[in-house]
């Protein structure tokens, strides 16, 4: 025990205490959140996941640069951390450090910590080079970030010239192992320093690193630093799969009155545990639509307006004061900003830490829809049309049969014994454009001699609109007609041509007790053409290009099965966009956005058409009917209409196949 | 103010029009019922007239089958307080339900002022504002578009042809008839749908209010549905030809110039 | 024979085609028609009406009665025609008759049929049929109990005859026995844009992307004017500037279900048919013949816009001329 111990235990204890009280207040206020969360099912799967996404770094390599330096960064640290244990542990009781491992394993030990503060000032001036002098507009000006720096780097400054004096000072017998070291203490030696003065240097610098520790360590739980504690919680209690249902809301239970979120704590603690986490690296702002046509919605600073939210009300929160906590659309989270979202999800696959965003954008509107009644005026007609008629357009179910005119397509209703169900869709029954996709498709079963019929007169909107504007009461109204008359017909296997249909058939009528198989029909002609019962025989001879559409894509991971029917196609020359699969852009019709007028910043649909037009492609197919009205209408803006057609993978098909 | 509304349950607008056997009636099974478009105007109407006055009350009033009780309960979920329905036959006109309409508010203790829809999207005539009003001796102001009251008066702007307008003042009470543009009917929020289910609904008879079936006047019958809608006809030639052919077959065949 | 009463309308110093149309049916079917003229300063307008089969004009003449009200009308007309033994009463289905008629039937004790599309003289009894469901039936309408009858015509519906000069009517002059009034029109006062809203006018027509500029939206509107029609826009039109968002038809603009539309160089997308579907007739002019917007057209014209509407708009006002 020397001065130091006292000197550092005081010093330590209210530098980890006030930051302990930090995080306990961090942790207090995600306690506060309302909504449920369920996330501690399939523990195998989650450890997995933050294996190989903690210490393998899989979704920051997603970016290649600052992917690596950031892996050399976490890995350096942890390997540091554990010299920096040694030199708290030693410096209260001298003898406690860690040579007890063994002479060769502490060198080896040495050795790989003085490499990794070299990789450390490597990565930080990367890290540097990139924030001030390459800017990219994602990162943003960031005080915290510059701070973050500053300390990373002067922490290892400290090691490398605390380590130098000691190496001139009192040459351990580790000295070989520290190469780096020797090269400081080389520099450092033209000092000319004595022995004596060169130790109690190295005793200043050691000081100077663990004064520069605690001070970090107080100042983590303010900083989106935070994340390196916070983002290891997030990995493990990410969403498992790549579908997402909506958290369905019970209404039969008369205890709740609040639907959706008007104030912050009425999200979750998953929720405020993505605040925690996000280091506002702004991948999700990268790749978002609506931020890259100039609308007001950035998911970056949704998330970090959110967190705002949170801080300002953290006295109401920790002292229960629930009604003085102030609503969530403020002045930095306003209406726009929710209403911009087409929930395409690029940002949550960008994101590095798994931050979910769309679930709060979904739960804001919610609120705003179910409670306040506060919405784009234009939406209260598809509300309407969905009450009375089961249809977002004004038609009568009856109408549902039109397309069939002309062919021989059984109704359930006429014949129920079938191989598979065929969910025509609001678009595809009423949209005239639509209209010949859906005979396209039913002409490939026919070939295929599919024993199939459909729903007609019976078939009601999925509910996909209602949910994704925030009309759960409308949402779960349709899913259960739907529900009961699927179930009354004993349906076991579903095919759509619609990405919006099959994900919510597939992915949420689940809940309401609506178990079916259900097929994309870009699956389903990927399959037949594979079985031999589809041969797609007459050339297409033209250059394509693919649409990858949200919700079949970044929501249920479907990329290779269009290509493959594509790929089927004689003399189709495929080229791929450059944003494409994951990275593909919405085509803004998502979120419920094809019922509300676009009136900010660059048409969505212009955008992403001008992206397919830049392939030179003569065709650009996609399968989904909103994808195809958006890009056609595109294609019309740009006055390209004669040169390149968008075209359905059915109808591609269906022309090919005698 | 006691302000009272009066709403009618017709077929929504794409429900497709069959007749019953004997074409004295439109066949009524397989309609999707909604409130009236016009009424749904008056209901926002009376609801803000309330939210205006505090300790107003809004009561509704829709005289007819018993379906109606979810048009009644519809008007209640935007934020109507109580519910009234009248039992009438399916075929009532105009003036039964008038009568059955005043009979009901006179026996409140007090109204102030009575709104409607300028017509029913269904039957169309647009009587019962003016019927009703005359049977309570009272104003109608019909296709309103907007109104400022105080409580004793109303000054009205009313909708003429070629887009002209009336600005008339009557004295309260009296019958005020919505027009579209008067205001945006406002989507019920859940919890106002979930209080609604609540809320009371009185019913009434016909002869709880003094009146039968002979107070009917008018009644429909041989009805005929239009012919089927011809499939589009495509007018060729040149430019000259096709304007000459088209007036002409929109002045003498389908006289809509 | 029936003694009819037509209830006259008038506006800004002449009488109503509507009104003649009335005469006209009436008389020209062999009834004693009489006409009832409201108003204030009107004596010469009661003249007209002889020359289309009037036996008697009744002139009511009050300074209350210069603007229209209902109360003022239906209380003067019950006064005069309550002795007056009337078989059939008939005003035009117009703003001002289906507005006063109503309240002349109450007090009278009778039935109304409003928005009568065709009309039928027999004996002292009327043949009427009527729309119902916005014009998706129409049905006969059989009174119950005495008479009179009454009915609003839908205007249009009958044709007006030729009058003969040679006809003269008596002319009346009756009391106005108004009593104390509970409601008052204050004034009229004329639409502020010079053209109509798309919702409120029978005729609709309507420019899409295919007109190329706001400039060429002028040729609709004078295509308009002849029509007195009100101009309407595709969301493709406004999104380009051509047009503000009040004129939109569309799920996303103003719905429409005028008695006429007619749509230039519009495609037809889904979003805008949702908006004027319901139209009685609809025309559609585009040079793209697989337009979506010929599925629903009752005449279709493929062809260039700018060289059909100026044709148009020639062809429209040979008609309109008298």
């Amino acid at each position: 025990m020397t001065w130091q111990t006292f000197l550092f235990i005081p010093i330590a204890m209210a530098a980890f205490g006030y930051s302990g009280y930090r995080f306990y207040i961090l942790f207090k206020l995600m306690l506060s959140h309302r909504a449920r969360s369920g996330r501690t099912d399939q523990l195998g799967s989650r450890f997995k996941t933050s294996i190989i996404n903690v210490l393998g770094q899989k979704a920051v390599l997603r970016k290649k640069t600052p992917g690596i330096m950031h892996t050399t960064l976490l890995w350096a640290f942890l390997l540091i951390t554990v010299g920096t244990v040694e030199q708290f542990a030693t410096t209260i009781y001298p003898p406690a450090n860690f040579e007890f491992i063994g002479r060769e394993p502490y060198w080896f030990l040495m050795l790989v910590q003085d490499i990794a503060t070299l990789g450390v000032l490597v990565a930080v001036a990367y890290f540097s080079y990139r924030r001030f002098i390459v800017r990219p507009e994602g990162l943003g000006r960031s005080l915290d970030g510059t701070l973050v720096l500053t300390f990373t780097g002067t922490l290892k400054i400290a090691l490398f010239l605390m380590n130098g004096f000691l190496l001139l000072g009192q040459h351990p017998w580790y000295a070989s192992a520290m190469p780096v070291s020797e090269l400081v203490a080389a520099g450092l030696s033209v000092l000319h320093f004595s022995p004596e003065i060169n130790a109690s240097l190295a005793t200043l610098f050691k000081w100077v690193h663990m004064l520069i520790v605690l001070v970090f360590a107080c100042y983590i739980p303010h900083s989106k630093h935070r994340h390196i504690l916070f983002s290891v919680a997030n990995t493990f209690f990410k969403s498992l799969s790549h579908s997402k249902s909506m958290t369905p809301i019970n209404f039969e239970d008369e205890s709740v009155q609040q639907y959706g979120a008007a104030k912050i704590n009425d999200l979750s603690w998953k929720d405020a545990l993505d605040y925690y986490s996000c280091t506002e690296c702004g991948r999700c702002q990268d790749m978002c639509p609506a931020y890259n046509t100039q609308k007001p919605l950035t998911p970056k600073m949704l998330i970090v307006d959110l967190r705002e939210n949170l801080y300002r009300n953290r006295n109401q929160l920790m002292n229960g004061k629930l009604e003085e906590v102030s609503p969530v659309i403020d002045e930095n989270i306003t209406d726009d900003v929710i209403w911009s979202c087409t929930s395409c999800r690029a940002c949550e696959i960008a994101c590095p830490v798994f931050v979910e965003h769309t679930n709060k954008i979904y739960d804001i509107r919610r609120n705003l829809v179910m409670m306040e009644s506060r919405f784009p005026g234009e939406v209260q007609t598809v509300f309407k049309n969905l009450e009375t008629n089961g249809s977002p357009w004004a038609f009568s179910p009856e109408d549902r049969l039109k397309w069939t005119e002309g062919l021989s397509i059984k109704t359930m209703s006429e014949d129920p014994k079938i191989d598979i169900l065929f969910w025509v869709g609001c678009a595809g029954a009423f949209d005239d454009r639509n209209r010949k996709v859906i005979r396209a498709f039913a002409s490939l079963l026919k070939k295929a001699e599919i024993r199939f019929a459909i729903l007609g007169s019976e078939e009601r909107c999925t509910g996909d609109a209602a949910r994704r504007i925030g009309n759960e009461y409308l949402f779960q109204t349709l899913a259960k007609a739907n529900i009961e008359t699927l179930n009354r017909y004993q349906v076991k296997k579903i095919v759509t041509a619609c990405p919006h249909c099959f994900n919510t058939l597939k992915n949420e009528y689940k809940d309401f007790g609506g178990n079916y198989e259900v097929i994309h029909h870009s699956e389903f002609i990927a399959q037949l053409i594979q079985e031999g019962k589809i041969k797609p025989t007459k050339a297409l001879d033209a250059s394509v290009t693919f649409h990858d559409s949200c919700y079949l894509g970044r929501w249920n991971n479907i990329y290779d099965e269009p290509r493959s029917v594509l790929e089927a196609l004689p003399s189709a020359r495929m080229v791929e966009m450059s944003q494409n699969r994951a990275e593909s852009m919405c085509c803004g019709a998502g979120g419920g956005r094809m019922w509300m007028e676009e009136k900010l910043g660059k048409r969505i649909n212009v955008t992403r058409t001008e992206q397919a037009l830049g392939t030179n492609a003569e065709i650009i197919a996609s399968s989904c009917p909103f994808c195809i009205t958006m890009i056609k209408d595109g294609l019309t803006t740009k006055e390209m209409s004669d040169k390149v057609r968008v075209m359905d993978l059915a109808e591609l098909v269906d022309q090919s196949t005698p | 103010m006691n302000i009272f509304v009066s709403i009618k349950q017709i077929p929504d607008t794409e429900t497709k029009i069959k007749l019953n056997p004997n074409n004295s009636w439109i066949d009524t099974t397989g309609i999707k019922w909604v409130l009236s478009p016009f009424d749904e105007i008056a209901v926002e109407e009376a609801i803000r007239l309330k939210e205006k006055n505090p300790g107003s009350t809004v009561t509704v009033l829709s005289a007819g089958p018993a379906r109606i009780t979810e048009a009644i309960r519809t008007a209640l979920a935007m934020g109507a307080d109580t519910g009234i329905q009248i039992e009438l036959p399916e075929t009532a006109d105009n003036n039964l339900v008038a009568k059955a309409l005043a009979a009901t508010i006179r026996r409140e203790p007090k109204f102030d002022i009575v709104f409607t829809g300028k017509e029913a999207a269904d039957d169309g005539a647009g009587q019962v504002s003016q019927l009703l009003a005359e049977y309570l001796d009272i104003p109608s102001i019909t296709v309103v578009v907007s109104a400022d009251y105080s409580p004793t008066s109303v000054k009205c702007k009313r909708e003429i042809e070629g887009g002209s307008f009336e600005m008339v003042e009557a004295s309260l009470p009296a019958v005020i008839a919505g027009q579209k543009g008067m205001n945006e009917p406002r989507y019920a929020s859940l919890p106002n749908i979930m209080k609604a289910k609540k809320k009371e609904i009185k019913t009434l008879k016909m002869a709880d209010l003094g009146i039968s079936e002979a107070d009917q006047k008018i009644r429909h019958k041989n009805f005929q549905l239009p012919l089927p809608k011809q499939a589009g006809k495509r007018i060729t030639g040149d430019p000259a030809d096709q304007a000459k052919e088209l007036v002409r077959l929109l002045h003498q065949e389908a006289k809509v110039v | 024979m029936a003694k009819v009463f037509v209830i006259a309308e008038h506006r800004a110093g002449r009488l109503k085609t509507s009104t003649f149309e009335l005469v006209g049916a009436a008389a020209g079917a062999g009834n004693e028609t009489h006409v009832v003229l409201l108003g204030d300063g009107i004596g010469e307008l009661a003249k007209e009406l002889g020359p289309y089969g009037a036996k008697t004009v009744h002139l009511i003449q009050d300074p209350a009665l210069k603007l229209y009200s209902a109360e003022a009308y239906s209380k003067a007309l019950s006064a005069l025609l309550k002795p007056a033994g009337p078989d059939i009463i008939l005003a035009s289905h117009t703003p001002t008759g289906r507005d006063f008629m109503p309240r002349l039937a109450a007090r009278l004790g009778v039935g109304l049929a409003s928005d009568c599309t065709q009309i039928g003289f027999n004996g002292t009894e009327l043949k009427l049929r009527r729309p119902v469901y916005a014009g998706k039936a129409t049905a006969e309408v059989e009174f119950m109990g005495p008479g009179p009858r009454m009915a609003t015509i839908r205007p249009n519906t009958v044709g007006v005859p030729a009058p003969d000069p040679a006809k003269t009517a008596e002319i009346v002059n009756a009391a106005a026995n108004l009593g104390t009034l509970k409601s008052k029109v204050l004034e009229v006062v004329k639409s502020s844009s010079s053209r109509p809203d798309v919702t409120e006018v029978p005729i609709v027509i309507s420019g899409g992307r295919g007109l190329k500029s706001a400039e060429n939206f002028k040729k609709l509107e004078d295509l308009a004017d002849v029509l007195g029609a009100a101009v309407g826009a595709s969301r493709a039109a406004v999104d380009a500037g051509f047009r503000p968002h009040r004129d939109q038809v569309g799920q996303t603009g103003k719905i429409v279900s005028p008695t006429l539309y007619i749509a230039c160089g519009i495609s037809g997308a889904i979003q805008h048919l949702a908006g004027m579907r319901t139209s009685k007739v609809i025309v559609a002019i585009n040079t793209d013949a697989e337009a979506p917007i010929f599925q629903v057209a009752d005449y279709g014209v493929v062809g260039d816009l700018f060289q059909v509407i100026p044709n148009l708009q020639e062809e429209l006002k040979k008609i309109k001329e008298p």
